[in-house]
């Protein structure tokens, strides 16, 4: 085995999954608490990235603040999607098949609203320094540090606020049984508005760390909300920890399957390590088994 | 009592075998589905649309300046000649860019001719998805049959190659100018516009290569399934090894639409390659290269393509990066492209580039088929007729080449229906390229030195 090269593909996995993490979390948080599969997520993902755009070019705001506009025009997108189509939704005893499928038209629908108001085009936002740093054989950029240490830092805040805090414990008594947490009193409205604050915050988060590092286009969205599905689901849905490991794992294994297989054969790895995994444990990595 | 038995007993509920539906919520949600396809609807297909281009905005010295170049309209000219054309392009989705860029080129074409007093050219634009093969198929019926069409100018590889046998049944006189593959070569009614891509200028790319960095012997490949293929299996590792001596030390593929190349960078760091060259397309190569630069990967990297979006990923890194192709300079003072080049500036407000170039020549090509054919006392509306007369004389004027009194040239190759266009190799400078050497297309058993003009 090439060390060097086992070394570099590790760094890269690291990088790759810890955005996948974040992306695992986000999904996970709203699907474990409201069972909605919230296709439409992709909409703060994107949302976000041409918030921060069109802050940065149509308002001028400096970097920093174009992006903050771009976090908050995410989650307001994200929160708008519950409250003006899943709560209404729900209020007429709408299934979650019904409502997936709303989500799904959203999904469908909002990369072609963004190319009608903004065109096609690829959209860039101000390009930060980006110095690279030489540990012995491996390269990383700064900006490869920075996401890792926002998505990490991001997930601990999420899994304390969930674990700890009161609400949090609301969070969890809605997960795992919503009729009787409503009965002794939690708004399970309130708790479902939340979480979709926390989810896409999360993904709005991960759209601007690309976005900076690369372009905005109107399908953005899509594939890092089924990244996010997929950690979520392999690391074990109701644990911000599991789906945390799952996004890394994810990011991992395609890395490292680098060392013996051409890159375009990392998705068959994934998937086919992914389907082990759901075989024997159908919980996910670490998702508590059904009673 | 079950979830499934209430279903059962309730009028209001639709019942499904393992779900159900409250009919409320399933119309609510049919009519949320409504409303947001008729937006996706609104972004993308919007086959059965014409030119959007009023001929009455035509300048009337680009329409004057069109008649000193390709003969008087009137009746020989086409005027009363109307030609239902299709397009099939990639209006929504990774590509969209490409769709936009292709169809104003088109619809310009079609208005400056209407303003000539040439033929009616009468554009719907259908989209393929950035390449989905079945929504091609589908998309290609729907312009045979409702808007009955006889020209069609398509894009990409894997949906033109999809829709060969659709062109040859219903004879379209097809070009595709924007994702030429070996699949679709010598195809009956089917012309590509653009160099083989990826294939025909990589002999000239590494014979330039070898010239600039004459200690290369190491050379890593990029590409994908799409397009380039034989470039980067058979005829770049023969072309190399022909020139330098040297060898391919890695030959790297990734899905088209990638954004993280750091595997595929960290492989071909890890051989230490002298040169790079890449097959891979659209803003793929943006990524790419910036995500080399960024790993140290500081060894010259050459393509076979340039576009502004995929400058626009890779920022300032896109100036350590070169291409070879039959690329399209909105600059050359050729005196149609001058026209093209203010047409396009004041109908859309930004400069032309390749793919726009591309298909607005196309629809000169057939109005001069049409000429063509009228002056010979044939039915214009005839593809056959229209087809024959391109293989009778496969040379047209071009925006390519030329100078400042006269344009440049194109030749169709009869027997494959390939073109043959001037290529280069370009620098990038800012984000723009510049040409800084010439290069030509060589059979494959020639030597590959002599793809390098100057």
């Amino acid at each position: 085995m090439d060390l060097n090269l086992f070394a570099q593909l590790t760094v890269s996995g690291i990088v790759v999954g810890s955005t996948y993490a974040l992306l695992g979390v986000s999904f996970g948080v709203i699907y474990a608490t409201t069972r909605i599969f919230h296709l439409a997520h992709a909409v703060a993902y994107a949302g976000a990235a041409y918030g921060a755009v069109w802050a940065s070019e149509a308002l001028g705001l400096p970097f920093g603040l174009a992006l903050l506009f771009g976090l908050a025009t995410g989650v307001v997108l994200g929160v708008l999607i519950e409250i003006v189509f899943y709560r209404p939704m729900r209020k007429r005893n709408a299934t979650l098949l019904t409502i997936f499928l709303v989500s799904l038209g959203i999904s469908v629908a909002f990369p072609n609203l963004l190319q009608i108001v903004f065109g096609p085009d690829n959209k860039t936002l101000p390009r930060p320094d980006n110095p690279t740093y030489e540990l012995g054989s491996v390269t990383i950029s700064r900006q490869d540090v920075i996401a890792v240490l926002v998505a990490w830092a991001l997930i601990a805040a999420v899994a304390t606020f969930i674990v700890k805090t009161r609400f949090g414990r609301s969070v969890t008594a809605m997960r795992t049984n919503p009729t009787m947490a409503e009965a002794v009193g939690i708004d399970g409205n309130r708790v479902y508005t939340v979480v979709f604050v926390i989810g896409s915050f999360l993904i709005a988060v991960a759209g601007l760390l690309f976005t900076t590092r690369g372009v905005a286009t109107p399908t953005m969205g899509l594939q890092p909300t089924l990244t996010g599905f997929i950690a979520a689901f392999l690391g074990g849905i109701g644990s911000q920890w599991g789906a945390a490991l799952g996004g890394l794992a994810l990011g991992l294994l395609s890395s490292w399957s680098a060392l013996y297989l051409q890159v375009d054969y990392g998705p068959v790895v994934v998937f086919g390590a992914m389907f082990l995994v759901l075989l024997i444990r159908p919980q996910g990595l670490l998702g508590k088994a059904a009673a | 009592m079950s979830k499934r038995r209430m279903s059962a007993s309730t009028p209001s509920r639709l019942s499904f075998p393992s779900v159900d539906v409250s009919r409320r919520g399933f119309l609510s949600g049919a009519a949320v589905l409504g409303g947001v396809s008729l937006l996706a609807a609104c972004g993308g297909s919007d086959s059965g649309s014409s030119s959007s281009i009023n001929t009455s905005n035509v300048d009337p010295q680009a329409a004057n300046g069109l008649t000193a170049i390709f003969g008087p309209g009137g009746k020989t000219g086409g005027s009363e000649v109307t030609l239902s054309a299709g397009m099939l392009l990639a209006m929504t989705g990774q590509g969209s860019f490409f769709g936009k860029v292709m169809s104003q080129g088109a619809q310009l074409a079609a208005a400056q001719i209407k303003a000539a007093d040439g033929i009616t050219y009468d554009v719907h634009v259908a989209d393929h998805k950035s390449g989905d093969v079945p929504t091609a198929i589908a998309a290609t019926r729907q312009l045979i049959t409702q808007e009955k069409i006889k020209i069609l100018q398509t894009s990409y590889g894997a949906p033109s190659e999809a829709i060969v046998p659709q062109i040859a049944q219903s004879k379209l006189l097809s070009f595709n100018g924007g994702g030429s593959s070996p699949g679709q070569v010598g195809k009956d009614f089917l012309w590509q516009t653009r160099m083989i891509f990826g294939d025909d200028p990589c002999p000239g790319a590494l014979a330039w290569v070898a010239k600039q960095f004459p200690d290369a012997t190491k050379l890593a490949i990029v590409g994908t399934q799409e397009n380039g293929v034989a470039g980067a299996s058979t005829i770049g590792p023969a072309a190399w090894k022909a020139l330098t001596g040297g060898t391919v030390v890695a030959n790297e593929q990734h899905d088209v639409g990638a954004t993280d190349f750091s595997s595929i960078v960290a492989r071909i760091k890890s051989t230490s390659p002298d040169a790079i060259l890449t097959f891979s397309f659209g803003d793929d190569v943006g990524y790419l290269v910036k995500q080399m630069r960024e790993a140290n990967v500081t060894v010259p990297i050459i393509g076979i393509e340039f576009t502004e979006q995929a400058a626009k990923v890779a920022g300032a890194s896109y100036d350590t990066y070169n291409f070879a192709t039959d690329f399209y300079d909105p600059a050359n003072p050729n005196p149609w492209n001058k026209i093209f080049v203010k047409g396009y500036q004041d109908s859309y407000g930004e400069a032309p580039e390749y793919y726009g170039a591309n298909y607005y020549e196309e629809v000169f090509f057939v109005w001069e088929l049409v000429r063509r054919v009228l002056a010979a006392g044939g039915d214009a509306t005839d593809t056959t007729q229209l087809q024959n007369s391109l293989v009778e004389n496969p040379t047209f004027k071009s925006l390519y080449g030329g100078d400042a009194k006269s344009t440049g040239e194109v030749t169709f190759n009869p027997a494959d229906h390939t073109i043959s266009k001037p290529m280069g190799v370009f620098s990038v400078t800012n984000g723009q390229p510049k040409k800084i050497a010439d290069i030509v297309k060589i059979s494959a058993d020639a030597d590959p030195t002599t793809a390098l003009v100057s």
